[in-house]
């Protein structure tokens, strides 16, 4: 997801002269930080005897070489180092999962500080990170209660899905497409055929964005002085989240489902405050504070087999009484269907009323209209993916492509890349700065 | 006059010939759907459930290895499926779930991959797809169900140096597409297990695959293989899955076979 803004017309910025300080928020004292983080990870990969269940994890070093050096901000290179470690118990019939991440990016501009951020509601991504602590207890034999922090999955990979899309993303990295966990209760159930699904999430976990500025997130700042930067102001999202109901049903070669929700739309609406704005020895700082709509939507689904294809289509409401987000209707069609070891999945997306404002502004819905093609195959050797998005209303789009190659059965040496294309007034093109090829090395346990 | 006497002399032996061997052909095929039904009635159990340890070997002799649970209730037309990966982490979690339909055609199949939260259904056209990196197709996962297939007895054949029946068996498109022309069953005489099955594609003289079934030990008053392969022909690659942990007839919960425990990550 992109932001970009024509600003025409600054009157106060001549008049302001303080020099901005925000950007100290995320500076931090990087040894004793990555000190504690290191002992942190070290500790994570003990096996620990009170811990009974299973194990699992990976440890990934990924390596990126950027088309471009983003002026001033962004290097031609960046490193990431994963850590991660899953645990799985069985308490009786109730399943406990717990997971942690931990993480090492070279820019730091990308990450914040170690601290303690149960949610998820940080600017910036924490060095370390809970990704699972749920309970999964059995009500009865049919039905289950879910409780804590866990990742809901309601669309397809690689497709777009009205019922899937709002829910928290962390853009840090703009092309990972990586979901947030949630704190939530799940009660999940089913009688004969009809399965139901009620989510109640307490806490808003905001959509994470990029550095404002940044190569991943390029602000067009018009008749600005180059040198202008965007301070982004560490509000704190609303405390209630989000609530939904979930219906589907099997009839024979049929799918049919049905959704709503209502509660705080997890992306944020971004405010500039050029009232605000301060003038500095490099150019003008602009603080941008976030503010979150509330939004209430419905939604069918439907899904049928035709001959190899499964065919799904997806419509939706979204209404909301605030003037920048304003109501949508999105519709999907899409059809997958497989070839040897692999699925093709081609969708059709779009949004049939315009948004009040621009919508890269309104990330789960920035490349509407669009297309995307997915196509991934297991071989022999490991598997491939390649996925072309394309935006249909300025004509950009993008080419992803990634092999992963299995040396063995628990080390996995992966290789990809990114191709923004086409107009910088889309979300894709936008990119185009950020063009890049990746390696990555993981062993897994 | 003569000649006319020998015309019908050798249409009434044509046309014997051609009765004796109709009902020659029928006494096969009733002798091949014989010994199927009682094959399925001694070996027919409630409910089955394994720990698998699969051994994937490509053409070149690199090895994969994989593990699965795999639970079942019922048996052959009326089996569910239920299949969850142990091992190795990359595809740890990945659910497989098949229903059949009684009385109709394909049974209904998911896959539930971790990664995507959510459940995957299998089109029809699709099963002959490889199933999660092994030599399996989603069709060759589905239970056996004679009733499916025209049958015919072909003989008896060595296997392993069991006298077998051998069984041709012809998928009946009314009752389900198959991506199979034909399968060759070889059913061991003394106790009408089945030891190998050669699986022909369409369009193909030679078998494209073949699943060998050994190392038969009673379990629980029941026989099972506790060595299964399948190897596919063309491509040179073999899949062996030794069964472990092996149960019979152990109640399993209402709830194992719904597609809401295979969405349930963690889960079995």
């Amino acid at each position: 997801m992109i932001f970009k803004f024509e600003i025409k017309a600054l009157p106060l910025l001549a008049l302001l002269h303080r020099l901005n300080s925000r950007r100290h928020d995320f500076s931090f004292d990087l040894k004793s930080e990555l000190l504690y983080l290191h002992l942190f990870l070290l500790l994570l990969l003990l096996p620990l005897p009170v811990m009974a269940g299973e194990i699992s994890g990976y440890a990934e070093a990924k390596g990126f070489a950027y088309a471009e050096r983003w002026p001033g901000r962004d290097n031609r290179g960046l490193g990431w180092g994963t850590l991660f470690t899953k645990w799985e118990e069985m308490l009786g019939e109730t399943q406990f999962t717990a997971s942690l991440r931990g993480e090492g990016i070279t820019s730091g501009e990308q990450q914040g500080v170690l601290d303690f951020d149960p949610a998820d509601r940080r600017l910036r991504r924490s060095p370390v990170s809970v990704r699972d602590l749920w309970l999964r207890i059995p009500l009865n034999s049919t039905h289950d209660l879910q409780l804590g922090r866990f990742q809901l999955g309601w669309g397809k990979t690689d497709g777009y899905s009205p019922a899937d899309a709002f829910l928290p993303r962390d853009l840090t990295d703009p092309f990972a497409d990586e979901k947030l966990p949630l704190w939530a209760l799940r009660l999940n159930g089913y009688n004969g055929a009809l399965r139901y699904e009620v989510v109640a999430s307490p806490v808003t976990t905001p959509w994470r964005l990029p550095p404002l500025g940044s190569r991943n997130a390029p602000i067009h700042a018009g008749s600005f002085p180059s040198g202008t930067v965007f301070n982004e102001v560490a509000s704190s999202p609303p405390d209630i989240g989000f609530a939904a109901v979930r219906l589907q049903s099997a009839f024979g070669d049929w799918e049919v489902g049905g959704w709503g929700r209502a509660g705080v739309r997890p992306a944020p609406l971004l405010e500039f405050r050029i009232d605000q704005a301060i003038s500095t020895t490099t150019g003008f700082s602009i603080p941008v504070e976030r503010r979150y709509a509330r939004e209430e939507a419905v939604g069918i689904e439907l899904s049928r087999i035709i001959g190899s294809w499964i065919v799904r289509g997806e419509g939706a409401a979204l209404f909301s009484r605030d003037c920048d987000l304003g109501n949508a209707l999105i519709g999907s069609l899409s059809a997958e269907r497989g070839f040897g070891d692999g699925t093709f999945l081609i969708t059709l997306a779009g949004n049939a009323i315009s948004p009040p404002v621009d919508a890269s502004q309104l990330f789960d819905r920035a490349i509407l209209p669009a297309v995307i093609a997915a196509w991934n195959r297991t071989e022999e050797w490991g598997e491939w993916k390649l996925v072309w998005s394309a935006g249909l209303k300025h004509g950009d789009g993008m080419l992803k492509g990634e092999a992963g190659y299995n040396i063995s059965d628990i080390w996995k040496l992966t290789l990809g890349g990114e191709l923004p294309y086409g107009s910088e007034e889309g979300v894709y093109g936008a990119l185009n700065t950020a063009r890049r090829v990746h390696v990555a090395l993981r062993r897994s346990w | 006059m003569y000649l006319t006497g020998k015309i019908t002399k050798t249409l009434f032996l044509l046309a014997l010939a051609a009765l004796l061997a109709t009902f020659s052909g029928l006494a096969f095929a009733a002798d091949a759907r014989a010994l199927l039904k009682e094959s399925e009635s001694r070996h027919r159990t409630k409910t089955q459930q394994y720990a698998g340890e699969l051994t994937v070997v490509n053409k070149e002799g690199k090895i994969r290895k994989k593990g699965w649970k795999s639970f079942r209730e019922g048996y052959a037309g009326d089996a569910k499926n239920l299949i969850r990966f142990t091992d190795p982490p990359e595809v740890k979690g990945v659910g497989f779930l098949s229903v059949a339909r009684p009385g109709a055609q394909n049974p209904d199949q998911w896959l539930y991959l971790p990664s995507m939260k959510r459940e995957r259904r299998i089109a029809t056209q699709d099963r002959d797809s490889s199933f999660v990196g092994t030599d399996f197709s989603y069709e060759d996962m589905e239970e056996f169900d004679h009733e499916k297939y025209k049958v015919e007895l072909h003989g008896e054949q060595l296997v392993d140096s069991f006298p077998c029946y051998v069984i041709e068996a012809k998928p009946l498109e009314k009752k389900g597409k198959s991506t199979y022309e034909k399968k060759i069953l070889f059913l061991r005489k003394d106790n009408l297990y089945l030891l190998r099955e050669d699986l022909y594609r369409k369009g193909e003289k030679e078998p494209g695959k073949r699943m060998i079934l050994s190392d038969l030990q009673q379990v629980g008053g029941h026989w099972v293989a506790r060595k299964m392969e399948m190897k596919d022909l063309k491509k040179g690659s073999t899949t062996t899955v030794l069964l472990k942990e092996i149960l019979f007839d152990k109640p399993q919960p209402v709830s194992r076979f719904t597609l809401q425990n295979l969405n349930r990550e963690g889960g079995e």
